[in-house]
């Protein structure tokens, strides 16, 4: 008998222990442009979420080279990394590293941009983030009584993504109010570029009552823009996008400022995403093809929730309890193909 | 009359005038203060560095680093000043930084005999790099001294700040390099290094004088554009050199050296600065902005090899 209880014990055990999912020890990142606050925090989501799961985390970036993430990727499967992890530089350059990831064995989780031969990707939903951001400075114009958006969009029309935010943004407006895009401005992702093309702009008709920047650089260059040629912000609405690092927070909590909504992505909550969907690969579970990341309108009346802004010692810590709870999409309203 | 028309900076003249006149018809916002003042305020920070790269050029030398240095100073003085609370401490730091970056630039000319332009391009990839050693992150203003923002985004009687810093600057360069023998020797050196250095002028330390100008010049256009953007921003200002660059050689500076005016320098900014402004106007797409000044590069050089070669 007590043998037997022995034997059912053992069975019991090895059972429990092969049922019970283990964590990578290693997991690879490759970033694509490593310097860029949004991939800074991006990062510091992946080393939070695995700190808490005791997985090794090895970042290398690429600084947007393609041929580098290549030999990167080969470095990584080399060192016998349990699962990598990348931004691609470039959707078509990163498919023979999936392909030679597949014949290596190696599961491949992709952040940001989708490629041919993925299984996975975490990223957020750019139309649906300019939505957000659109419906939210549409409440505010209706609560003014205004009927008219008049909109200069600081964008970036070379990259479908940011297209995407703007055309959100742009739709959602339209719902409560006559949305007109009175300027459709390339600022290149920069502030200094985007003061200058704005502060043309601007000359040229400053009848607008909303800016949109595609990113924050975007939107506080469009503001900052505006305010160097002396217009007045009373009936002003900015709205920015990315919640990349600590500017959007800065002027969002300035006393009077036109700077009223933000498109957030919480690039942290993305990097802690997207390593539990690293550890589901690795263990086998049914993964999405696309994770979508959540996104959400913050003001200076919600932005609290999520973040816990030190001012004087510049710094933001996210709540990664309160972003997970944001309930997300399971797919994008549009994609790059729907343009 | 015609030696007028053969002109470099009438020639000049003539293609704003046309430009001018071109867009007043496309579009007559083109003559509102508010534009004007737009082409002038985002003319300033490119002349005044423009100023210390026609003395450069003239000499026969090149600094590639003036973007990349442009951008430093940004975050330096944002960072100075936020520590500090000190508008002196956080000009002081820039100046002194700039004046080092100009030292060494000019040393690895002069004493290790490095190309400028391969010297300068290396000094470019160190502050390129060098900037998110000092912060990963960009800088915001959190001193809100009045007086900082004021000097990129406030006007007196309607005219920006950034001109009138670009208008006290320009009659020293204009009466340096036209009415002192320092400016001439700058031509000097250019034009024929041998004989300058037989006629008892010390190339070299004209030529270090020069970097170090050009970078304490770049440490002004920074602080204004900081105060513009409200930001010390790491990558900010890409393309500044080539930009500076292209209009210093389409004012008629020569890229060999020998030859330069701060008025043909000018007028190339404003033409620059005015195809910028037109092609927004116009709403061409914007990557023309990057195509023109490259363009305007090689026509430039190509037409100073064609002056040189015609004076013989």
């Amino acid at each position: 008998m007590k043998i037997v209880s022995w034997f059912l014990a053992a069975v019991i055990t090895l059972s429990l222990a092969f049922s019970v999912s283990a964590n990578p020890k290693r997991i690879g990142y490759i970033v694509n442009y490593g310097t860029h606050e949004w991939y800074q925090n991006v990062i510091f989501g992946l080393q939070s979420r695995a700190d808490e799961l005791g997985i090794e985390l090895e970042v290398m970036d690429a600084n947007l080279d393609i041929n580098k993430q290549t030999q990167q990727a080969e470095d990584f499967m080399t060192k016998g990394v349990d699962v990598l992890m990348m931004t691609p530089v470039n959707e078509e350059g990163v498919v023979p590293i999936l392909r030679k990831a597949k014949a290596d064995g190696t599961p491949v989780v992709l952040e940001g941009n989708p490629a041919k031969g993925m299984t996975t990707l975490f990223a957020i939903c750019d139309y649906d983030a300019g939505f957000k951001a659109g419906d939210a400075v549409g409440r505010i114009l209706v609560s003014r009584g205004e009927s008219e958006a008049r909109v200069m969009d600081v964008g970036l029309p070379l990259l479908s993504a940011t297209v995407l935010r703007s055309l959100g943004f742009m739709e959602a407006l339209a719902q409560h109010v006559n949305a007109v895009k009175v300027h459709e401005l390339d600022g290149s992702g920069m502030i200094d570029s985007s003061v200058e093309v704005a502060s043309a702009a601007l000359a040229a008709d400053s009848n607008i009552n909303v800016i949109y920047g595609i990113n924050d650089g975007s939107a506080l260059g469009g503001l900052q823009a505006w305010r160097a040629a002396g217009l007045p912000e009373d009936d002003l609405v900015v709205a920015g996008t990315g919640s990349e690092g600590l500017a959007f927070l800065n002027e969002m909590t300035k006393e009077g400022t036109p700077y009223l909504v933000e498109a957030a992505m919480f690039p942290e909550g993305v990097g802690y995403t997207g390593m539990n969907l690293a550890v589901d690969l690795f263990n086998g579970v049914d993964v999405p093809e696309h994770k979508v990341t959540p996104t959400l309108a913050l003001t200076v009346h919600n932005f609290a929730k999520y973040y816990d802004f030190d001012k004087a010692g510049q710094k933001r810590a996210i709540n990664f309890e309160n972003v997970a709870n944001i309930p997300t999409e399971t797919k994008c309203t549009k994609y790059a193909s729907d343009l | 009359m015609s030696k007028f028309f053969q002109k470099n900076e009438t020639i000049l003249f003539l293609i704003l005038l046309l430009l001018l006149v071109f867009l007043s018809f496309y579009n007559p916002q083109f003559y509102s203060i508010q534009n004007i003042n737009s082409i002038l305020r985002s003319s300033s920070t490119v002349m005044i560095v423009a100023f210390g790269m026609t003395i450069l050029l003239t000499s026969g030398e090149v600094d590639l680093s003036v973007g990349a240095l442009l951008s430093f100073v940004t975050v330096i003085v944002m960072d100075v000043i936020n520590i500090s609370g000190s508008l002196f401490l956080g000009f002081f730091s820039v100046f002194i930084f700039c004046f080092l970056i100009g030292l060494i630039n000019g040393l690895v000319r002069t004493v290790l005999n490095v190309n400028s332009l391969i010297g300068t391009l290396a000094m470019m990839l160190i502050l390129q790099g060098s900037v998110y050693i000092y912060s990963m992150a960009a800088i915001y203003n959190t001193h809100l001294i009045p007086a900082f923002t004021f000097i990129g985004q406030g006007f007196v009687y309607n005219v920006p700040m950034p001109v009138i810093i670009m208008l006290v600057i320009l009659p020293i360069f204009v009466f340096l390099l036209n009415y002192t023998r320092y400016g001439r020797y700058f031509t000097a050196i250019g034009s024929n290094p041998f004989s300058s250095n037989l006629s008892g002028i010390n190339n070299n330390r004209y030529k270090l004088i020069g970097f170090i100008i050009t970078s304490l010049l770049v440490g002004i256009a920074g602080i204004i554009l900081a105060s513009l953007m409200d930001t010390g921003q790491q990558g900010s200002a890409k393309g500044f050199e080539l930009i500076v660059i292209a209009a210093v050689l389409l004012g008629g500076t020569s890229f060999k050296g020998g030859s330069g005016t701060i008025l043909g320098t000018i007028l190339g900014i404003l033409i620059l600065k005015v195809i910028d402004n037109g092609i927004i106007l116009m709403s061409i797409p914007q990557e023309f902005q990057l195509v023109v000044p490259g363009v305007i590069l090689i026509l430039a050089v190509y037409f100073d090899t064609l002056r040189k070669e015609k004076n013989g």
